[in-house]
């Protein structure tokens, strides 16, 4: 367990930017995936083509290969860190996930609950924002959690582009203690402190909503 | 059951599980770590007739894996096999060499597994390595240098040591270890392998790439618009690496290499490989014995 | 003054005719029932009259404005027509209070407080004032539709649309759904529209009779003539087979 005392503020180092990296891309996918679930259910043929050619685009290429993609060719335009590009890969490409499962959602949803809430004066964002959304996430949820879950592995994407996080401190730690295997066995534990919880909230939440219903 | 309690009793039952996968990982690495040691290299070799080799397949002069053929090629595999029939000599048996690409960070896991015999990849002998792994003689003098565009005005390890300036190395070199002794200032990125780092230096995340000079001119030989400058920083030689303990086998490795330096096959290796590189004289690297 | 107008109007499912030159006037304060056989487009036609269909040809004038215009903002004369459907459809994830209270708040902008007063009194009006917090999964069907008929009402409507109000519900529940009908029939200033089989209601409270089949208008009469003596067969025929049913 020296391993672990010796690097311990490199391990807490990757540890902050792979939460990091999670948090920004569960915030940002969710936001993206949702407003790409709704251009898929909009009467708009060419909201559904964009929203269609987004999903498959993102959801069909490998994420390394979108990372090294903002990692090697945008950052010649736009300067931006591996951490930068690692995190806004995840994000695109985790997207293309939830806007499927937030598409299912909102199409397990009865048309009734749209046509009730257009014929009582409401436009669409707002039927979809307070009628159907809140209904649709509630049943996405327990997909939704399992792209979390997968959102905060995947982040070990940004070891490949130099990205700070556990992976990356880890690759470095296991090379120069010639450790690997003791290395990765805290790396993974390091993983199960961010996904446990989750998994125990997403579970919570499913438990909670299935009571209101 | 209520429906606290059961929640509950889930939680624990998980941390439990990961507990008892986590334990019985460390208990499998006990054992195979255990039966590691009682393993002598020469010994397997003998009874398999063939040493199994690890070599890079990415590193451009030592070991690059040729598309065609999906076999690497470079100085370090030649050097394995020219060791492997050198020892067969030497012991009176039949060797064959085979080989197994092996990552900066995965080789020496692979050696302590007995996945493979021996390390020929670009490897420098440092005092850390050398607690973990036995050594042979060096057989190639590296050293660490820099590898920056033409136009970037750098010139050598001083013109890096500022902040916005980031170095680039491989994960688990001993250039990434150095170059914070060099250029303390500088950030460093570390990536997977040489490759990524030249794309890296090509998109302009980093201003060089700081490791073994041998390594930076087969870089430089791909890539015309880039060159080695700063002389070199460090001597690092390398060395081909195996198992802890193993004394047999490294002192046949120390004997062929003797053998293959005075009988000329060592110099011809040197001239195969490094007879045509821009900014390198070869025969700086020729031994006369 | 008429409050809905359907001039030569044509809706088509792709290469399904479902209404065929539509020609129809009903003036504010109205009530009018509309009926026919199965499939026979009525309510492909009251759906038309909010922009829940579309129509392919014509004009359709609702409160001044022609919904075949591109211009026409539907937000705007969904405000003055509400719609009840047959399956209700309350919104599942609010309470009957905030069914009715919701379009308010979001379209009309109505104050909080006076927003509640008005959806409590509607409460009262349709009989359910202490069903104010229950989710719509804990309604009957009978309470349902009458939530929603407040929901319509809370915006004040000028017009109000129902689509076979009563079907989906068990016979005992009709009649207290039927009765908040027949209120909202006596105001005199609102317009309705009703697609119903409920002939007795019909009688009772309609001021015309529209009868369709196949998309087309057959038969537009006052409510007594229609039923004591219809001019077109098929009405005649329809009649005979629902006030057997
Ligand atoms: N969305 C649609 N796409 C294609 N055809 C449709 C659609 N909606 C209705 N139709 C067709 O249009 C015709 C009229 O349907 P509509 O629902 O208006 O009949 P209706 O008079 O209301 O019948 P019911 O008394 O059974 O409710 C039917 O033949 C129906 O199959
Ligand atoms: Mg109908």
């Amino acid at each position: 367990m020296s391993l672990f005392e010796q690097n311990f503020s490199v391990f807490l180092q990757g540890f902050g930017h792979t939460l990091l990296a999670s948090i920004f891309a569960l915030v940002g996918s969710l936001i993206l995936g949702t407003i790409f679930a709704i251009m898929q259910v909009t009467n708009s043929r060419t909201a559904r083509s964009i929203g269609n050619i987004y999903v498959q685009v993102f959801r069909n290429i490998p994420l390394l290969i979108i990372t090294l993609f903002f990692y090697l060719a945008v950052a010649k335009v736009i300067k931006m860190t591996g951490f930068t590009a690692g995190t806004i890969a995840l994000t695109l490409y985790t997207s293309a996930f939830i806007a499927e499962s937030v598409r299912a959602g909102i199409l397990s949803i009865e048309a009734g609950q749209m046509e009730g809430a257009r014929a009582n004066g409401l436009t669409f964002g707002q039927a979809m924002r307070v009628i159907i959304l809140p209904q649709a996430f509630k049943v996405a949820i327990p997909s939704l959690g399992n792209q979390f879950i997968n959102l905060v592995k995947n982040s070990s994407i940004l070891a490949f582009v130099g990205g700070l996080d556990l992976m990356y401190q880890g690759n470095i730690v296991a090379a120069n203690s010639f450790d690997t295997f003791t290395t990765y066995i805290i790396i993974g534990l390091f993983y199960l402190v961010i996904t446990l919880p989750l998994s125990y909230y997403i579970q919570h939440l499913e438990h909670k909503l299935k009571k209101n219903a | 059951m209520e429906k606290a309690k059961k929640r509950r009793f889930g939680l624990i039952a998980t941390i439990i599980l990961a507990l008892a996968i986590v334990l019985g990982l460390f208990w499998a690495q006990q054992t195979v770590a255990h039966n590691a040691k009682h393993q002598d290299t020469l010994t397997r070799v003998k009874k398999s007739g063939k040493i199994v080799w690890g070599t890079k397949a990415d590193t451009k002069l030592f070991g690059l894996m040729d598309t065609k053929t999906g076999q690497s090629e470079g100085f370090d595999v030649d050097m394995a096999k020219a060791v492997t029939k050198q020892i067969g000599k030497q012991i009176g048996e039949k060797l064959t060499p085979s080989f197994v690409t092996v990552s900066t960070a995965s080789k020496i896991q692979l050696l302590k597994n007995t996945n493979i015999d021996g390390v020929f990849g670009v490897m420098t002998i440092t005092p850390e390595r050398a607690k973990i792994v036995d050594f042979s003689q060096p057989y190639f003098p590296a050293g660490q240098s820099l590898l920056v565009k033409k136009d970037s005005g750098i010139k050598s390890v001083n013109d890096l040591n500022d902040p916005s300036k980031t170095v680039l190395v491989v994960v688990g070199t001993t250039a990434a270890q150095n170059i914070k002794k060099f250029a303390p200032k500088a950030k460093t990125i570390a990536l997977q392998d040489y490759a990524s780092a030249m794309q890296a230096l090509k998109a302009g995340q980093g201003q060089a790439i700081s490791t073994d000079n041998a390594i930076l001119y087969g870089l430089a030989t791909e890539n015309p618009d880039y060159q080695v400058v700063g002389g070199t920083l460090t001597n690092g030689p390398y060395g081909a690496a195996f198992d802890h303990d193993q004394k047999p086998m490294v002192d046949q490795v120390n004997q062929a290499i003797n053998t293959m330096k005075k009988n000329g096959v060592y110099n011809q290796l040197i001239k195969k490989w490094f007879g045509q590189v821009p900014g390198l004289d070869w025969h700086d690297l020729e031994v006369h014995e | 003054m008429s409050m809905i107008e359907f001039k030569n109007v044509q809706k088509y499912y792709g290469d399904f005719h479902a209404l065929h030159d539509i020609n129809l006037k009903i003036d504010a304060g109205e009530t009018v029932v509309l009926i026919g056989p199965s499939g026979s487009g009525k309510s492909t036609l009251i759906r038309t009259v909010n922009g829940l269909e579309e129509i392919e040809d014509g004009q359709l004038i609702v409160d001044g404005q022609d919904l075949h215009d591109p211009k026409t903002d539907i937000n705007k004369i969904r405000r003055d027509v509400g719609m009840v459907f047959q399956h209700f459809n309350l919104y599942n994830n609010k309470t009957a209070l905030e069914n009715i209270m919701l379009a308010p708040r979001l379209v009309l902008g109505r104050e909080e407080a006076e927003n509640k007063r008005i959806a409590m009194e509607l409460l009262e009006k349709v009989g359910l004032a202490d069903k104010a917090n229950n989710m719509p999964s804990a309604l009957s069907g009978g309470q349902k539709q009458r939530i929603a008929i407040a929901r319509s009402l809370a915006m004040k409507p000028k017009a109000l649309l129902f689509d076979e109000p009563t079907s989906a519900l068990d016979p005992e529940m009709i009649g207290d759904v039927l009765d908040v009908m027949r209120d909202i029939a006596k105001d005199s200033s609102m317009t309705l529209l009703v697609v119903t089989h409920e002939m007795g209601f019909a009688k009772a409270v309609a001021d015309r009779v529209i009868f369709m089949a196949d998309g087309r208008i057959l038969e537009d009469n006052s409510t007594a003539s229609f039923f004591e003596n219809p001019r077109e067969p098929r009405a005649k025929k329809f009649l005979s087979q629902v006030e057997h049913h």
